[in-house]
C-alpha cells in the first residue's frame, strides 16, 4: 500500500463578491479548488507538485496536512486520514509555508525550537542530536540566538525549515520554499533538502513555481490545473514533450559559409555568428552537426537550452491553464 | 501533555518582556487616566457627598488603573496570525488550538498587569487619603481578594478566546473589539465604579460576566463584600468562566471545521 493514497479529493470554496450596485445581496459563487484529484506516493519518495496560481496545490497540501475538511474523496496518509486523526497526524509530518512564518518575531530563533520541541514532545536527547544535525547541514549556529526580525529572508527560511524538521517528521509538505531568496541560499536549501530525502528517507511533497528547484530535486512530478490533475510521471518526460525547439548558435574559422541545410531550420545571422533553430524531433541533434563540420572547421559552438519556464508556460498554455 | 501549553505560556511571556518601553508608557498614562478620574469624583463629592466614601472611590479607580492591562488587551499577535493566515502553522500542531491560544492570552495579561499594576500601586498608596489607594479592609480580606484577581484573570482570558474565535469567522478584529471593549470598560467599572451605581442596577451589573474580572476583586478587597460573602462572589466568577469556557470551546470547534486560511 502506498504511503499517500488521494483518491478523488475535492473541495469546493464559496467566495463571496463586492455587491453590485443596485442590488440587495451579494453574489457567491463557488471556486472548485480540487475537483476529483487522485495520485498517491510511496515512502522516501521526493515528488514536484506544480501548477499555475490557484490550480489547487496548497488546497492539496492543507488537506493532507489535516487543516482543511475536503467535500468528497479521501486520503489517506501512512493509514491515517488527517482531518480525522488530526492530532495523531499533524505529530508525524512537517509543514513549511514559504510565506509565513511559524518562528517567533521577537524571540531568539533558539527560544521558538525549545517550543516546538516541547510541543511535539521530542525527549530531549533525540533533539539536541537533531538540532545539532539540522545546525549543521543548515549553517544555522551564526543566528541561533539571535530574534527572528534580525535575520535576513535565506537565514529566516533556514531558521524555518529547520523549525519544521525538528520533530523528524516522516513526512514534509514544502509550499513555496524558496520564495524570494538569492541564488546561494536556494543552492543550499536545495542541497539540504536532497540530504535529508536520501539520509532520513523523508518523504517529501514539493510545491513550487521554481522550475529549478523541481528539475534539481524531482524525478517524479506532478502538474495540477483547474483542479484537476493533468500530468504525473517523469520530468525529462514531460519537459521532451514541450522541448520542440533548439537554438545553436556557431562560428567558423576563416568565416565560411553554412552549408545548405533541410526544411525547417530558422537561420540567422549576426556579423560572423549564425543562429540555428531546429526541431530536434524533426532533424536529430547529432545529424545537425555533421551536417556543419561538412562545411568547414567550427570555431566556436553553443547549444542553448530551452529555459525551463518556457517549457512550462508552452505547457500550461496547451493545457488550457 | 500539559508542558507544550506551560511552553507557550513561557514563550509569550518572554515576548511580552520585550516591551519594557510599552510597561512605562502604559504607567504614565493609567496614572493620567487615574489622576482625572480621581479629581473628577473629589469635585462630585465636594457638590454632593455620596453614601460611599471618597476613600472607596479612589481605590476603586486605583486598582482598576493598576490592572487595566488585564481587561482591555486584545493580543495584536493572535490577530494578525488569523488575518494574514500564519494560522495555518498553529493549525498543524498536535495541540488543543484554544488551549495553545488561551496560555498565550494568560500570559500576556498576567505579566503586562503585573508590570504594570507594582509600580501603580506603590505611586497610588503614596498618596494622601482621599486621592490614593487605601490598605485592604484585613488580611484575610486581601487573601479571598486575590483569589478573587486569579479567577478573574482566568475569566477574562475566556472572554478574549471567544473574540478571537469570532475573530476567525470576521476576519478583522476591530469591529468586534470596539464593541466589546465599549461593553468592558462601562460593565467592569472602569469607567465609573459599579459601586456607584444605583442599588437596584448594581444587583444585576454585578452577575454579569464583565463583573466578574475586576469589580468582584475590589470588592472583597474593600470590604464592600464581607467575608461572609466572599464564598458566593467567587462562586459566581469560577461559574461565569466554566460557562464561558464551554461557549469559546464550542465556538472554536465550530470555527475549525469551516476555516479558510487566508492568502493563498
Amino acid at each position: 500500500m502506498p504511503y499517500i493514497a488521494v483518491d478523488q479529493l475535492s473541495k469546493t470554496f464559496t467566495v463571496r463578491k463586492k455587491r453590485e450596485k443596485g442590488r440587495l445581496t451579494r453574489e457567491k459563487t463557488a471556486v472548485h479548488a480540487l475537483q476529483g484529484v487522485s495520485f498517491s506516493v510511496e515512502q522516501g519518495e521526493l515528488v514536484g507538485y506544480i501548477g499555475p496560481n490557484g490550480a489547487g496545490k496548497s488546497t492539496t497540501v492543507k488537506i493532507l496536512s489535516g487543516i482543511l475538511t475536503p467535500d468528497g474523496g479521501s486520503a489517506l496518509v501512512g493509514g491515517r486520514v488527517p482531518w480525522q486523526n488530526r492530532k495523531e497526524h499533524v505529530r508525524r509530518i512537517g509543514v513549511v509555508f514559504g510565506q509565513r512564518s511559524q518562528l517567533w518575531w521577537d524571540v531568539p530563533v533558539i527560544d521558538s525550537f525549545s517550543l516546538l520541541k516541547d510541543i511535539y514532545r521530542v525527549p530531549t536527547e533525540a533533539y539536541q542530536k537533531r538540532l545539532a544535525e539540522l545546525t549543521e547541514a543548515l549553517d544555522l549556529a551564526p543566528f541561533l540566538r539571535t530574534p527572528l526580525r534580525l535575520l535576513s529572508l535565506g537565514q529566516r527560511m533556514r531558521a524555518e525549515l529547520a523549525g519544521s524538521l525538528l520533530h523528524s517528521p516522516e513526512l514534509l509538505f514544502l509550499d513555496e520554499p524558496t520564495i524570494g531568496l538569492d541564488a546561494v541560499s536556494k543552492l543550499a536549501l536545495r542541497d539540504f533538502l536532497k540530504y535529508e530525502n536520501e539520509k532520513n528517507g523523508t518523504t517529501i511533497l514539493l510545491t513550487t513555481h521554481d522550475m529549478e528547484d523541481i528539475a534539481a530535486l524531482c524525478r517524479r512530478v506532478m502538474v495540477l490545473g483547474h483542479g484537476k490533475k493533468l500530468y504525473d510521471g517523469d520530468l525529462p518526460e514531460l519537459l521532451s514533450r514541450y522541448d520542440t525547439q533548439r537554438v545553436i548558435t556557431l562560428r567558423y574559422d576563416g568565416g565560411a559559409a553554412l552549408p545548405p541545410l533541410p526544411d525547417g531550420c530558422q537561420v540567422s545571422r549576426e556579423g560572423a555568428d549564425y543562429k540555428i533553430a531546429y526541431s530536434p524531433q524533426a532533424l536529430p541533434t547529432a545529424r545537425l552537426l555533421t551536417l556543419l563540420q561538412s562545411a568547414g572547421s567550427i570555431r566556436e559552438l553553443t547549444a542553448q537550452p530551452e529555459n525551463i519556464d518556457h517549457l512550462i508556460a508552452a505547457m500550461y498554455r496547451e493545457m488550457g491553464l | 501533555m500539559m508542558k507544550a501549553y506551560l511552553s507557550a505560556f513561557r514563550m509569550r511571556w518572554k515576548m511580552e518582556l520585550q516591551y519594557r518601553g510599552a510597561v512605562v508608557g502604559g504607567f504614565v498614562c493609567q496614572v493620567f487616566f487615574g489622576l482625572i478620574l480621581v479629581s473628577l469624583y473629589r469635585a462630585l463629592y465636594a457638590g454632593k457627598p455620596q453614601s460611599l466614601p471618597i476613600e472607596s472611590v479612589t481605590t476603586y479607580v486605583w486598582l482598576q488603573q493598576a490592572f487595566f492591562r488585564m481587561i482591555l488587551s486584545s493580543d495584536p499577535d493572535l490577530a494578525n496570525r488569523i488575518r494574514t493566515g500564519d494560522i495555518a502553522y498553529d493549525l498543524c500542531r498536535p495541540l488543543q488550538l484554544y488551549g495553545y491560544y488561551y496560555a498565550r492570552i494568560l500570559a500576556q495579561k498576567l505579566l503586562g498587569s503585573l508590570l504594570r499594576a507594582a509600580p501603580m500601586l506603590v505611586f497610588a498608596a503614596c498618596l494622601p487619603r482621599g486621592w490614593g489607594l487605601v490598605l485592604p479592609a484585613s488580611l484575610p480580606a486581601l487573601a479571598v481578594a486575590l483569589l478573587g484577581l486569579v479567577l478573574g484573570l482566568l475569566c477574562v482570558c475566556t472572554l478574549e478566546n471567544i473574540t478571537v474565535g469570532i475573530t476567525m469567522r470576521t476576519l478583522d478584529p476591530r469591529g468586534v473589539q470596539a464593541m466589546l471593549n465599549l461593553l468592558m470598560t462601562t460593565l467592569s467599572g472602569n469607567i465609573l465604579p459599579l459601586t456607584l451605581f444605583p442599588d437596584s442596577w448594581q444587583k444585576a451589573i454585578t452577575l454579569l460576566p464583565y463583573a466578574q474580572l475586576l469589580d468582584a476583586p475590589i470588592r472583597l478587597y474593600s470590604g464592600q463584600y464581607a467575608l461572609a460573602q466572599a464564598p458566593r462572589a467567587l462562586l459566581v466568577q469560577a461559574v461565569w468562566t466554566v460557562i464561558l469556557l464551554g461557549l469559546g470551546l464550542l465556538l472554536w470547534q465550530k470555527n475549525q471545521k469551516r476555516l479558510i486560511v487566508q492568502g493563498g
